[in-house]
């Protein structure tokens, strides 16, 4: 198994940082997915995450000058990593004015992600930077937890508001209540309520306008078709979850939409020129 | 004592305490002829930091009378948390502030800092102090065969790769390149955390002489205090180390920086771990032992890191500094007090490091407290003072009495008693 990848240029790096930094207010520790196009960050669903899940997927060629890999093997040519992204990121954070980012797959005292800058300085010779980020292989039969998820038989899907607004309108409810209903509609409307024994609050957004997801959607005969526009699905979510979610965000994204299943889950997918992010809040009773 | 700085210099005053209050909790005042120094020590006696403003430095300073004694004025310890507070907002001293006056005088415990501000408003603070004779470090820095010269904001730059968490780093030196990694301790943590190295290339300093290859590891965060120091005033940073030897004693390394009116120095304790080596490292460093060194070393002492500034460990650290004082096992002249540790499986091992453990003694690191000595008759030399009852010496392997390279007393000689901390080899010791 063998990894390397180069980032030369300064705006790739920052920006490959910050997906990282995004990644890495989400969760503790994800899995890396190492393709020869892409690399994969997943969080797989489990009871201790609260069942949320993610999915975020890098085109390697948008970020990397350079990038070569071996898989596991010529037919299962991936590398399966655990890691901490938080190590990542703050490997990264440091070496933001670097001439060049080097990323490898080495084997130190334990397999670990080396991270490898080197940084300008006034003489001729650079300072070289390394950060041996330690991570754990996944082994090939637990590769079937890591797969992408498949868009679900949603509802509604609708463009968020602002992130920013929400992410305002959610930190205040978060101090009322811990669950947060959303409800949206295909009128491009989409409700934030929270309710308790002495007060119920609700946020209305307007307009936001509904995706059109028609042949690009996964599913058949898309959900869309004979529902009534004005009919509201909703999911009620920890509230803490969709904060977090909001918090992480470091960048306006280019599109930002969710679908939901009624009652059953929401769907956030983010969409950047090169990265697109998806997270799964499960909704509760 | 009495003295008055003007505005600007009650700002590099100012972070001077911010810096010694990294160290330790106590602030020592120290009045002299050649300048007001103020020291502190930490709790396990393994960080220490001097700055020393020159008369120049300030707008008025005046010793005051003689006092009876002799030719010292009072020597104050303060609390730093009751003078911290007072320098704690420098932007806003900085603009309001004109000038400010510390005075001491004998007949009240009382030191007066008094901030003569914008708009006619004078505050007078009044803080007890102690008296106390303070500690001072004695290290021999013209006899390191180590010395770097770091321009002003190289080290800082250095630290800031390191999570502000990180509590020791190991600094190598060999002829061709200087580099920084994170230590750590134990297996457990060892195998789950970053590591991270920084290297540099000697042309990246003022002045670079590695008589010695070396590694040394010692406690960031009492450093940081210094580095932002030096980094506020452009001050290139020296560092001052000796090579580590597989004997048991500690050599310490201090950085220092200085410009005319003001030096400023923090010595600190290194760790020892025999098994941290890097490549160039020869495997067995001709140790100069001399029988009560060798005896020391095979103390079977319980041992127990010290850390500085840590609250859970301080409790268990002075604990056992009366425990191994006490021992049974510890025969006074060689008394070698190696602060407690918990035993560390010998699982340590550095990559690409051969290792060359020194023979069945498990992996064992051990931070020396420092060695200080009373600052009763310090003026002039660092050397071996007179009027200590015990003076220790440590050489290298020269026989010579007249110099002795890394030769670190101590002694803290209060009022009440003698308290010995550490000292090897009290054949050696001299009285002048």
């Amino acid at each position: 198994m063998k990894f390397r990848g180069k980032i030369v240029d300064v705006a790739c790096l920052n920006h490959f940082s910050r997906v990282i930094t995004t990644i890495s207010k989400l969760t503790k520790m994800c899995v890396l997915r190492l393709t020869p196009d892409n690399l994969f960050f997943v969080l797989s669903e489990k009871v201790a995450n609260g069942g949320v899940s993610m999915w975020c997927e890098l085109s390697q060629a948008n970020f990397f000058d350079e990038y070569q890999m071996e898989g596991v093997s010529p037919e299962d040519n991936e590398i399966c990593l655990e890691v901490t992204p938080e190590n990542l990121s703050r490997a990264l954070k440091t070496v933001q004015s670097a001439k060049s980012v080097k990323v490898k797959l080495t084997k130190k005292h334990c397999p670990c992600l080396t991270i490898a800058a080197e940084l300008p300085t006034l003489s001729s010779i650079s300072r070289v930077v390394t950060h041996d980020v330690p991570v754990d292989v996944i082994p090939r039969r637990l590769w079937h937890e890591f797969i992408e998820p498949s868009v679900p038989d949603f509802d509604v899907s609708i463009y968020l508001p602002p992130l920013k607004t929400m992410k305002n309108v959610v930190d205040r409810m978060k101090n009322l209540s811990n669950f947060l209903v959303i409800e949206a509609n295909l009128n491009g409307e989409m409700n934030l309520k929270i309710e308790t024994d002495l007060v119920s609050v609700t946020t209305h957004f307007k307009d936001l306008g509904n995706p059109p997801w028609g042949d690009d959607s996964s599913q058949d005969g898309g959900p869309s078709q004979g529902r009534d526009p004005d009919s509201m699905a909703e999911a009620r979510v920890d509230i803490r979850r969709l904060q977090q979610f909001l918090m992480g965000q470091q960048v306006n994204p280019s599109k930002a939409m969710c679908n939901i299943v009624h009652q059953r889950i929401l769907h956030l997918i983010l969409l950047h020129e090169d990265v697109s992010l998806q997270y799964f809040i499960p909704a509760v009773a | 004592m009495d003295c008055v700085l003007d505005g600007n210099c009650v700002k590099a005053f100012g972070k001077a305490i911010h810096a010694l209050s990294r160290i330790g909790d106590e602030l020592w005042l120290d009045p002299m002829v050649r300048g007001l120094a103020l020291r502190s020590v930490n709790s396990a006696h393994s960080a220490y930091a001097c700055f020393l403003f020159s008369p120049l430095f300030f707008q008025q300073y005046n010793l005051g009378s003689v006092s009876e004694e002799g030719n010292e004025t009072i020597k104050c310890k303060l609390v730093i948390k009751s003078v911290l507070p007072l320098f704690r907002c420098l932007s806003s001293i900085e603009r309001n502030v004109k000038r400010c006056q510390i005075s001491i005088s004998a007949p009240c415990d009382r030191v007066m800092i008094r901030f003569f501000c914008r708009h006619g408003i004078t505050k007078t603070h009044n803080v007890r102090f102690q008296e106390s004779e303070a500690l001072q470090a004695v290290f021999a820095s013209h006899l390191c065969p180590n010395v770097l010269k770091a321009p002003a904001r190289l080290l800082g730059d250095m630290v800031t790769h390191f999570p502000v968490s990180q509590e020791e780093i190991t600094l190598s030196m060999t002829s061709l390149r200087v580099s920084l990694r994170n230590y750590f301790e134990g297996a457990k943590d060892h195998i789950k955390t970053m590591h991270t190295e920084i290297s540099l290339h000697p042309e990246e300093f003022d002045y670079f002489q590695v008589g010695v290859d070396s590694d040394i590891t010692f406690c960031l965060k009492e450093l940081r205090g210094l580095l932002a120091f030096a980094e506020s005033h452009c001050l290139p940073v020296s560092v001052h180390s000796s090579a580590t030897g597989s004997c048991v004693v500690c050599r310490p390394v201090c950085f220092s920086v200085e410009d005319m009116v003001l030096e400023a120095t923090v010595v600190l304790a290194t760790l020892i771990d025999s098994e941290i080596r890097g490549p160039s490292q020869p495997t067995e460093t001709p140790v100069p032992t001399t029988p009560r060194c060798v005896h020391a070393a095979t103390l079977p002492v319980g041992s127990c890191e010290a850390r500085s500034n840590i609250p859970h460990d301080i409790t268990a650290v002075t604990e056992l500094v009366t425990s191994s004082q006490d021992s049974p096992i510890i025969n006074p002249p060689a008394l070698m007090q190696l602060l407690p540790q918990t035993d560390i499986p010998n699982e340590f091992c550095v990559p690409d490091a051969a290792c060359p453990s020194t023979s069945t003694t498990p992996a064992s690191t051990v931070i020396c407290s420092l060695l200080f000595r009373a600052l009763s008759s310090d003026e002039d030399d660092d050397s071996c003072a007179a009027g200590l009852n015990v003076l220790a010496c440590y050489s290298d392997g020269e026989e010579t009495m007249e110099d002795y390279p890394r030769s670190f007393l101590l002694g803290e000689v209060t009022q009440d008693a003698l308290h010995i901390l550490t000292f090897c080899d009290v054949a050696q010791s001299r009285s002048k």
